[in-house]
């Protein structure tokens, strides 16, 4: 596999930064995720950690380096990520399970593979324009749906932010699922959160979703966080640009062909500050090894 | 208790497929070995060698960690890798070039291209107050084209000063010693603390580290020059922050060098960030102009050039 990809979350104007996200890649599949964690009920950063966090290990415990059937694993790893959240919930007794909005995207031979909960988001861009894209599980979406609004009053609807459906809280998710979707050459996957999509809508994801997601993906950001002004919501985004195999190498993009069989490179962040460097301190003769490996794969790949 | 100095490997002993003829230096973190591979090409090898988590004795091989230094040490192991990783992925005529990475008696080693030459640092030692304003501009241009480099990989150097600046015998430089800075990025560990030279290091290292950019590495450039001209480093960051002793150089070198060099080094030993050029390519500019509008020498152009064609002829 060879692609690009830009991660990033920002806190926007808000006091916590309540979006979670993680890419994960295998030498032949590549797991990219985003939780949106509802505000308004409790905890909704815990859900989103336990959604993205429980989701990762899932796909490295599966993706050996392959995942048997992608949508299957999405379907069961999302179902059980609700699960998760309500055990949670149960475990501290809180009086109600925290919630998350979910997208997670699976990539594998080819193909991606796709599902989704409540209103964060996922799109496909093909040479300017949107091959695919999720559709939010909101009230404003039905009532698009139904014609009873225009794309210009759902952007400015005082229930736009209505969900009816997400990982934890008291119902059971309504899970969405994509179908098998070839990707091509230089197609551009994004997946977000409302914090991004709202200020710019589709139009501005589609329009700076470009295949150079180095660059274009932190300009995007800026421009949400412009447009988002003083009350800015957190805003996540991971855009992965697709390249095929034949093509030559670039600058900044991945490619899994050297990584062994049983390797993965995980990216999940988290915003709690100053803890992470004591969790990580016990290094194993195992992680020597992998390390010293990794270097020295760098050293030959850039002598040449 | 003072950190014990470690003793070098013996000159002679086989370490791997190198052979150690001589320590080259000795740091908090590290020594550096001059040694020759089988086809007797000198190499530089960087021994991760913490002093104050690991002993070795006089005739030792494998230094001696107690159990409870044990997880620092590999700590400190993961900032050398991280040296490591940084290095191996520059391939620039101006960074020193990492040539092979081992594990052996109980550490890690970092195996380097060996150059012949001298530090910045030992040049400024010779010739105290007496740098001229030609060479520094030489150096510092094509020493930033290396720190150019390093910024593209979106990494920072954070330890620049003119003891890591090495001339080489043509006097091209090389930027050395990516590890010292690498771990004072990851804070809170007491053991393994300021292995940075005050007085080279940038406001933002002391304190505020989200704050951490370019224009970190810029205003230790600064610092270098400022040595350069004033033969010792300016007064540390943090000191400055509470009361700045320093006086511009405008004001006190006038005379012996350009106007305009001493303006660009005030404006990288700015302490607001936001105030030193914010990039490497806009300090190189300033560097490259002698008088205000006139042109830079065309052969600091042609060198980049010329190496830049070797550079690829050789890949």
């Amino acid at each position: 596999m060879k692609f690009t990809i830009y991660q990033e979350s920002r806190i926007g104007k808000r006091k916590s930064n309540q979006d979670r996200n993680a890419y994960c890649y295998s030498r032949d599949a590549l797991l990219m995720v985003i939780a949106d964690g509802m505000g308004g009920h409790l905890h909704g950063e815990v859900a989103a950690q336990i959604a993205v966090q429980f989701i990762v290990q899932t796909f490295q415990s599966e993706a050996t380096p392959t995942i048997a059937d992608p949508v299957i694993f999405l379907s069961q790893t999302l179902n059980r990520a609700h699960s998760a959240i309500l055990d949670y919930a149960f475990d501290k007794d809180l009086p109600e399970a925290p919630r998350t909005t979910i997208v997670a995207c699976i990539v594998q031979d080819g193909d991606a593979y796709w599902a989704h909960a409540g209103d964060s988001r996922l799109y496909i861009v093909r040479r300017g324009h949107v091959v695919a894209q999720t559709r939010d599980h909101s009230r404003v979406q039905l009532m698009l749906d139904q014609g009873l609004i225009d794309a210009e009053e759902a952007a400015r609807h005082p229930g736009r932010n209505r969900i009816y459906s997400c990982l934890g809280g008291s119902h059971a998710p309504q899970i969405d699922f994509s179908r098998r979707f070839a990707l091509r050459d230089g197609d551009v996957i994004a997946l977000c959160t409302d914090g991004l999509w709202g200020p710019v809508g589709d139009i501005g994801v589609i329009r700076m979703a470009g295949s150079n997601v180095m660059a274009s993906a932190p300009r995007l950001l800026d421009e949400a966080e412009i447009l988002g002004g003083k009350t800015c919501d957190n805003l996540s985004l991971i855009t992965m640009c697709w390249h095929d195999d034949e093509q030559p190498e670039q600058a900044d993009s991945v490619s899994t062909r050297t990584l062994a069989l049983n390797d993965f490179t995980t990216r999940l962040d988290t915003f709690d500050r100053g803890r992470g460097a004591t969790k990580e301190f016990d290094l194993t003769d195992d992680e020597i090894e992998r390390a010293i490996a990794e270097i020295n794969a760098a050293i030959s790949k850039y002598s040449k | 208790m003072p950190p014990q100095a470690n003793s070098p490997l013996p000159t002679g002993f086989q370490l791997e497929q190198y052979r150690i003829e001589r320590q080259l230096s000795l740091g908090g973190f590290s020594i550096v070995y001059l040694a020759y591979d089988e086809d007797d090409t000198p190499v530089a090898i960087k021994e991760y060698l913490p002093n104050s988590l690991a002993l070795r004795s006089e005739g030792d091989i494998a230094p001696q960690i107690s159990a409870e230094n044990m997880p620092a040490f590999r700590y400190g192991m993961k900032c050398f890798f991280e040296e490591g990783r940084s290095l191996a992925k520059l391939m620039h005529p101006n960074v020193v070039r990492v040539l092979n990475f081992f594990r052996a008696n109980g550490t890690v080693y970092m195996v380097m291209q060996f150059e012949h030459g001298r530090t910045l640092h030992q040049y400024i030692q010779k010739h105290k107050g007496e740098v001229r304003e030609r060479f520094i501009r030489a150096v510092f241009t094509r020493m930033l084209n290396g720190l150019r480099e390093v910024h593209s990989h979106k990494l920072l150097h954070l330890d620049i000063k003119p003891s890591n600046i090495y001339l080489r015998t043509d006097g091209t430089p090389v930027l050395l010693d990516f590890g010292a800075a690498r771990q004072t990025l990851l804070t809170g560990q007491a053991f393994l603390k300021p292995m940075y030279t005050p007085g080279f290091a940038s406001p933002e290292q002391y304190g505020d580290r989200e704050s951490l950019g370019p224009w970190s590495d810029i205003y230790s450039v600064g610092a270098s020059l400022y040595a350069c001209v004033v033969g010792t480093a300016p007064p540390r960051a943090d000191e400055r922050s509470k009361n700045d002793t320093l006086t511009s150089l405008s004001r006190t070198h006038s005379g012996r060098y350009s106007e305009q060099l001493l303006e660009t080094i005030d404006w990288c030993l700015a302490l607001d960030p936001l105030a030193r050029p914010q990039s490497v390519y806009s300090l190189q500019k300033a560097l490259m102009r002698k008088q205000p509008g006139e042109a830079m020498p065309a052969t600091w152009f042609t060198d980049i050039g010329t190496r830049l064609k070797s550079f690829i002829g050789r890949a």
